[in-house]
């Protein structure tokens, strides 16, 4: 008995102590930030933070925005950049290494550690291209897996302005068997009031989405970007709203059309009987710093809360007709006095925000909620 | 002096050998005699009245792992088996006093819980129709179960009296299987390591289930030891090292093989 017992023991020490091999290198080749590294840096950006880029992993454009007053181009022919990359990769340019960015774009491909897998990065400096505030929602195009489209604003120069964001990157994580119409914010064709509208409607998210208790993906449209990385952690941080703005915005107007879903669930599912839901429509404007310079980005829990919100329109009471278009005209509500200076700096951010419903942050809200937008317009003082 | 030492060594021990020899002899028989009643005492004797029956009951215990673990495994943060009863029939003929052959048919319940932490490693989520595909690094939690039938076809060998050893291929039949877990604290690349990166936080795990994709039948080897106890009566713990990958073929969310090894450890009656 104990002999069975013995060699038992010895075939399981045997089976354990086969185990952990010795660490396989990275395969992961990703800048994860940017950063300009020059004396000039004044010279080059409105704030110092500007000059550094946290790059998203589904991002390979890094775009670094100068001054709109910014002429002494020849500062862009020898500008070293240092790259934060990830662990025992490589880079090529070398990292640190001044490059001629005028006029042109640089491709630094970064190669993992393993060596099998690389990344081709392509870094620019282009102006501060102002944010489009008449929005008509017409430009649109599908993103590069054709899984949903995504809309853009184009600038007098014909150069796309990427200022529009969605959720529809977090609920093709959720619904990859979707169709490009069956996501929450998709383009809308018909009865419009100008050319395209958009057309936001609350989304069940499927078995997945129960899964991580994420069961609704309400269809929003922002000012702002999306990141898609924490859409599954921590979604009301994935949505970051509003980006760098020069003007004081007065009224805020245009056009929707709303028409609440059957059943509102909470975030568990449960129906709540008799509870309509809302859709949200609202622009706000806040200085884009702290008090110690340090960036600021309003996110989900905070967008209408945080002490740096400036002035605020937002749609009250909304009305629930489908049939016809309602107009709605607001003027901005300052809660802190406008400062010219700052603006001129671009350091307060305008958000632009749709979503078909209010609580969709909270993934509470009625599957089918409908929510369409047109030919909306930010009116600033010239 | 000294050479007629030698001489008288050399007479005593030429004239001692037969005697020697004849002792020798008589030992090695009274041993072939013991050892015969030894294991006409513990069991079966002669080829021809060497065969019947074991019936087997027992505790399984073990995992379904990649040999070796790949390094996509960093670190196992904990193990544990979840294995069952096991309850099977063997029956034996034996051709001479040590060699025989054995055949069987036994039920069993295989099963284990592990969570490793692992770097890169290559996976699916899969929700209905939907897929979220990629390679995740992070903390890994498994279970994986097994119940169905294994017919062992094995050699049999009688080392003594009170021991026997069995070698052969077994062939199992999973009716039920069930390989599931969730993976967190961690990050998934989509599709490939240059993919978009999903974080996955403790609060709000990914499941994956990849029942469906194992097999039924699973081949391997099988090793088992019996020590008599009384007679009738033996312990036994037997080996089930699984030969053949628990997914099929086409399976190829996981990158590299998984094999199941089972110890069964256990009593057993012989007829």
């Amino acid at each position: 008995m104990k002999k069975i017992f013995f060699g038992l023991s010895l075939f399981a020490a045997f089976s354990v102590s086969s185990c952990i091999q010795d660490e396989p290198s990275n395969s992961e080749c990703d800048i994860e930030q940017a950063r300009v590294e020059s004396p000039d840096l004044d010279i080059l950006f409105f704030n110092p933070n500007d000059a550094v880029k946290d790059v998203p992993s589904s991002k390979t454009s890094i775009v670094f925005y100068v001054r709109e007053d910014f002429t002494d181009s020849t500062l862009l022919e020898t500008l070293p950049l240092r790259f934060k990359i990830t662990p025992g990769a490589t880079i090529t340019p070398a990292n640190g290494s001044p490059q001629n960015f005028r006029d042109r774009e640089v491709t630094y491909t970064v190669t993992s550690e393993d060596k099998i897998w690389n990344r081709t990065y392509r870094v620019r400096f282009i102006h501060t291209i102002p944010l489009k505030t008449d929005l008509g929602f017409e430009n649109f195009l599908p993103e590069k897996h054709n899984r949903f489209n995504e809309w853009f604003e184009v600038s007098e120069a014909g150069n796309a302005i990427n200022q529009w964001a969605t959720g529809n990157p977090g609920f093709a994580i959720s619904k990859s068997s979707a169709t490009p119409e069956e996501y929450p914010t998709i383009p809308w064709t018909e009865n419009t009031v100008q050319g395209n509208a958009v057309k936001l409607e609350t989304r069940n998210t499927g078995s997945f989405g129960v899964m991580v208790n994420m069961r609704i993906a309400a269809g929003n449209l922002f000012i702002g970007t999306f990141d898609v990385a924490n859409a599954l952690k921590d979604p009301m941080v994935a949505t970051r709203f509003g980006l760098p703005f020069n003007k004081k915005p007065l009224r805020f107007e245009g056009y929707y059309k709303f028409r609440p879903g059957e059943k509102f669930q909470n975030r568990k599912g449960t129906i709540i009987e008799g509870r309509v839901d809302e859709p949200d429509l609202y622009a706000v404007l806040y200085k884009n710093t702290d008090e110690n310079g340090q960036p600021v980005t309003l996110k989900g829990d905070d967008v209408l809360t945080h002490p740096n919100i400036v002035a605020l329109a937002r749609v009250p009471n909304p009305v629930h007709d489908f049939d016809n278009w309602t107009f709605f005209n607001l003027d901005f509500d300052y809660q802190q006095p406008f400062d010219r200076t700052v603006a001129d700096t671009y350091g307060y951010n305008l958000a632009v925000v749709f979503t078909s419903s209010i609580e969709g942050a909270s993934f509470e809200g009625a599957v089918g909620s409908t929510l369409l937008i047109d030919e909306v317009r930010v009116i600033c003082e010239e | 002096m000294k050479l007629r030492q030698y001489i008288t060594a050399l007479i005593l021990t030429i004239s001692l050998a037969p005697l020697h020899a004849q002792l020798i002899k008589e030992r090695m028989q009274d041993n072939r005699e013991n050892r015969e009643a030894n294991y006409a005492k513990w069991g079966p004797t002669s080829d021809r009245d060497g065969m019947g029956f074991v019936v087997r009951a027992g505790y399984v215990l073990g995992g379904t792992s990649p040999m070796p673990l790949p390094a996509e495994i960093r670190k196992i943060n904990e193990f544990s088996p979840k294995g069952g009863f096991s309850l099977g029939v063997d029956g034996y003929k034996y051709f001479s006093t040590r060699w025989g052959v054995s055949a069987g048919l036994r039920f069993f319940m295989q099963g284990m819980h592990t969570g490793a932490d692992v770097k890169n490693y290559s996976m699916a989520i899969v929700m209905g129709e939907d897929v979220v595909k990629g390679r995740f690094t992070g903390t890994d939690i498994t279970d994986t179960r097994m119940t169905g039938f294994t017919i062992p076809l094995t050699a049999t060998y009688r080392i003594g009296a009170r021991w026997t050893f069995n070698l052969g291929p077994y062939l199992s039949y999973w009716i039920y299987r069930d390989f599931n877990g969730e993976v967190f604290n961690g990050y998934l690349r989509e599709n490939s390591p240059t993919g978009q990166k999903i974080e996955i936080g403790a609060d709000n795990p990914a499941s994956y289930d990849f029942s469906d994709d194992m097999r039924h039948v699973s081949w391997g080897m099988e090793f088992c030891a019996d020590y008599r106890i009384r007679k009738h009566f033996n312990v036994f713990g037997l080996l089930d090292w699984g030969m053949n990958d628990v997914f099929k073929r086409d399976f190829e969310t996981i990158t590299f093989s998984l094999f199941p090894l089972y110890a069964t450890i256990g009593m057993a009656y012989y007829y």
